[in-house]
């Protein structure tokens, strides 16, 4: 019997932080200025807030089904913690972070049990679920901008600094690592590939599905929630729509992370990639003196085009 | 005709194959003489092919022919070139060497739709219809005339009545195919071949999966199309099958072809060392004596399922296989399911070591207090999941089992030694297996969990012979080490050879309890069909 080898990261983690390297390298010709320190810690920082947002998707995108309620739990959960932590009470204000991750624990499990026990497709459950958490926060606002602030733990979160690194992204590191670790550790990581590949073998090998599937749904909601509670922190505010330009950057940074968007294959640490990769992405043609409509072409084409890249070289091997 | 008449002659004089296809040649030209009128002539013949697949060899330099009129069984183990020579001939792969004519023309086959414009149709062991598409559109899919404009529908009509034929009458033609069962797909799959007028019919496993009154009056059609002057070529792993069916028979050995012969010129166990390479001495392993007082394991009792299933009382016993047979549909699969938690408001009561229990889910099942483990019929949609590798889909049963490490090889090492798994490394991936080693990695997967009582679906369904001695020696050996084994099967050999009794299913209950000397041919084919023995022994 021959042995198994150890599991290295394989190209396809590592495309998207090559590509994030040369995108760099490539800029600093025209914009010395994004070698600085200040430029790329910046950059991380911005990079926090997707980062654990696509953590989440990763876990559900694994399990080939998709989150589609991401820009409303981000959202819901900047309201629900600015409102707590906006009336001033000690009280209130310590439970506001707690509360928007239970907030997105249960949104997430919702989806969960639409996907699981009703098996209704989760792109149109999920969708529904978002819009109406959108009717539920404009209820609830009467469509104007929330009142309330961050408190300063959420202001501390994504703008301060621990050790001159952003906490924003050592928060990100740190949570990335502990979902790692318990993917890797634990029957649910293999569990989730394996359902992403074929549900209906995964259940006949004695794996509770469901139960798989809903606790994929509720990390999903919490990272969702945990990525709105910093963004809250980082614009001192909640308002309107503040998740909607979330959605699509996030299922884009897992995709080019390596993750198959029909489920199975994938790694955590390819997303952090991708979405190093996609910030980057954003900010050197936002720096570019090109008209936005070049930019979105760009933006596109170079997203193509690092696809084609992993699937050439995936049918080649 | 005329062309097909004269042309072998000329490609036979002006290529020079080898001293196998050279003396071939001259036995179709002094047939010819004989049978003018029959149309016993060359469909397809190719000539010294290979096809490579980068350093593996699935094919080396063959000459092969078939001929019109003729049902040409082709043997081999899984692996020999059996299917890559299919492939070749109904266009879906191209030869790396070689060359095939058609009537006798030098004919590249770029496409399947070529070969099917010249007459060559594949039934493809792997089921390939659409699962989403109704049956009726499955079976126009890709039909000659199909394409822009109008829809053939003589080619329905043309199915149906060929459904009718073999027992799938039933089958609606706006049924998803998704929905049918394993049996009803391959009804479906004959159909849609013969609805395709071939002159040359290949069927790579085409009955696998039925069970024996259906496949003889797939037989019947096959005999039936054979005598409108239809070649045949045949791949099936059932001896009596092919014995039954056969005209003629190639045996294929690691890519290369090894004797061709009339049927009946050689015996089965010839047969079977000239397939393997080596001697195999017995397909089954010696039966022990029976054992009926051998202490019970699991017991159901009047267990019912939402009418499907009514009054069904079997009892595994300790070091005993019990055999489930039937007809297709007939229940007997819903007794696996049963017992393995899958189905939902079952009547009646399961028995465990005495204790009563209920089963809710197959997480259930394999629980080591219950132990019950079930190797399901469809490997690659059921059993396996194809794109992962080796070890994790043997340790996807054992991960979260408490008291066991599923990371540890020497859970598993036991079970493909003694199945004789061959792979690269257990990194590869389950989809580059051939079928029977596939097979041996769904029964290692839920071996190692030392299951008290294993259930079985059809496990050597589609298999070569000699994974098939390697699995019931396997089996009668865990029997003997007391593990009780249920055992559904359509292949009725299994029942009288390796089974210590057997229940037949008929409308979803057991009409006949076979054991000791009970368990003949006869037996089974008459309580399969709800017939009393002796009426079908007169008849």
């Amino acid at each position: 019997m021959s042995t198994r080898s150890k599991r290295l990261p394989d190209p396809d983690t590592l495309m998207p932080f090559a590509g994030a390297i040369v995108m760099i390298l490539g800029g600093s010709l025209f914009f010395p200025q994004i070698l600085g320190l200040g430029y790329l810690g910046q950059q991380l920082q911005i990079a926090s807030f997707l980062g654990v947002i696509a953590m989440g998707a990763t876990v559900v995108i694994l399990l080939g089904h998709i989150d589609l309620s991401v820009p409303w739990i981000v959202g819901g959960a900047a309201i629900l913690s600015t409102s707590l932590a906006g009336t001033g009470d000690p009280v209130l204000t310590a439970l506001a972070i707690p509360a928007a991750l239970v907030f997105g624990a249960i949104i997430g499990l919702i989806n969960g049990f639409g996907v699981a026990i009703l098996r209704i497709p989760s792109m149109v459950w999920t969708l529904a679920v978002n819009s109406m958490l959108l009717g539920l926060a404009v209820l609830n606002t009467g469509g104007f901008n929330p009142k309330g602030e961050a408190s300063a733990t959420m202001i501390w979160m994504a703008s301060g600094t621990v050790g001159g690194i952003p906490t924003a992204f050592a928060l990100w590191m740190l949570l990335t690592a502990l979902l790692a670790l318990f993917l890797g550790r634990t029957g649910f990581g293999r569990y989730l590939s394996s359902i992403g590949y074929n549900e209906k073998a995964t259940f006949l090998s004695g794996v509770s599905t469901p139960s798989v599937i809903f606790a994929a749904f509720a990390i999903a909601g919490l990272c969702s929630a945990f990525g709105g509670v910093l963004l809250a922190g980082y614009a001192n505010q909640a308002y309107q729509s503040m998740g909607d330009p979330y959605l699509l950057p996030t299922i884009a940074a897992v995709v080019i992370g390596g993750t198959s968007i029909l489920g199975g294959r994938g790694r955590l640490l390819g997303t952090v990639g991708g979405v190093l990769f996609i910030t980057l992405l954003t900010s050197i043609l936002s720096v570019m003196q090109i008209s936005n409509a070049w930019r979105s072409i760009i933006f596109g084409v170079i997203i193509i085009v690092m696809l084609l890249i992993q699937t050439l070289r995936r049918k080649e091997s | 005709m005329a062309r097909t008449l004269t042309t072998p002659d000329v490609s036979g004089l002006t290529v020079q194959p080898g001293a196998l296809s050279c003396s071939r040649a001259d036995f179709f030209l002094s047939n010819r003489g004989f049978t003018v009128n029959q149309t016993d002539d060359v469909i397809v013949r190719l000539e010294g092919v290979s096809k490579h697949y980068g350093a593996t060899t699935a094919l080396d330099g063959v000459d092969f022919a078939c001929k019109a009129g003729e049902i040409h069984a082709v043997l081999g183990e899984n692996g020999a070139g059996k299917s890559t020579l299919m492939k070749l001939i109904s266009g879906v792969i191209q030869p790396s060497d070689g060359r095939i004519f058609v009537d006798g023309e030098e004919t590249p086959l770029p496409t399947p739709r070529a070969a099917v414009e010249r007459g060559l149709v594949c039934m493809f062991q792997e089921l390939s219809l659409v699962p989403d598409l109704s049956v009726r559109e499955n079976l126009m899919l890709g039909a000659p005339g199909s394409g822009l404009g109008r829809l053939p529908g003589a080619i329905v009509r043309r199915a149906q009545e060929v459904l009718a034929q073999i027992d799938g009458g039933g089958i609606g033609m706006g049924a998803r195919v998704a929905d049918l069962s394993l049996a009803e797909r391959q009804q479906v799959e004959i159909a849609k071949a013969f609805a395709r007028n071939p002159r040359l019919l290949i069927l790579d496993e085409a009955t696998s999966a039925l069970n024996a009154s259906v496949v003889d009056k797939v037989f019947t059609l096959i005999r039936a199309e054979c005598a409108r002057g239809v070649g045949v070529l045949f791949i099936s792993h059932r001896f009596h099958e092919i014995e039954a069916l056969a005209d003629r028979i190639s045996i294929f050995r690691n890519g290369a072809l090894v004797d061709s012969f009339a049927n009946g010129a050689h015996d089965y166990p010839a047969i079977i060392s000239r397939m393997v390479g080596q001697k195999i001495t017995d397909l089954f392993p010696a039966k022990p004596r029976a054992r009926p007082e051998a202490q019970e394991v699991l017991r159901i009792d009047d267990f019912g399922w939402n009418g499907e299933l009514t009054d069904v009382s079997i009892t595994l016993r300790k070091g005993c296989i019990t055999g489930l047979g039937g007809l297709d549909g007939q229940g007997q699969a819903a007794v696996l399911q049963g017992l393995f938690g899958l189905l939902k408001k079952t009547e009646g009561g399961i028995v465990l070591a005495g204790q009563p229990i209920t089963l809710n889910s197959p997480g259930d099942a394999k629980n080591p207090d219950i132990g019950i483990a079930l190797v399901p019929e469809d490997r690659k949609t059921e059993a396996l999941i194809l794109q992962q590798s080796i070890a994790a889909n043997m340790e996807l049963a054992a991960v979260g089992v408490r008291g066991i490490n599923a990371e540890d090889p020497a859970l598993y090492q036991p079970y493909t030694d003694a199945l004789e798994l061959k792979c690269e490394s257990l990194d590869q991936p389950v989809s580059q297996l051939s079928g029977g080693n596939q097979q041996k990695v769904a029964l290692t997967k839920w071996l190692a969990l030392e299951p008290r009582c294993l259930l079985l679906a059809d496990p050597t369904r589609g298999i070569d012979v000699k994974t098939k001695t390697q699995i019931y020696a396997l089996l009668r050996r865990l029997a003997d080490q007391g593990t009780a084994i249920l055992l559904l099967s359509t292949d009725y050999e299994e029942f009288i050879h390796l089974c210590d009794e057997t229940h037949i299913f008929y409308d979803g209950r057991v009409v006949r309890h076979l054991t000791g000397d009970a368990v003949t041919a006869e037996n089974i084919l008459a309580a399969t069909l709800n017939i009393p023995a002796q009426q079908a022994a007169h008849g």
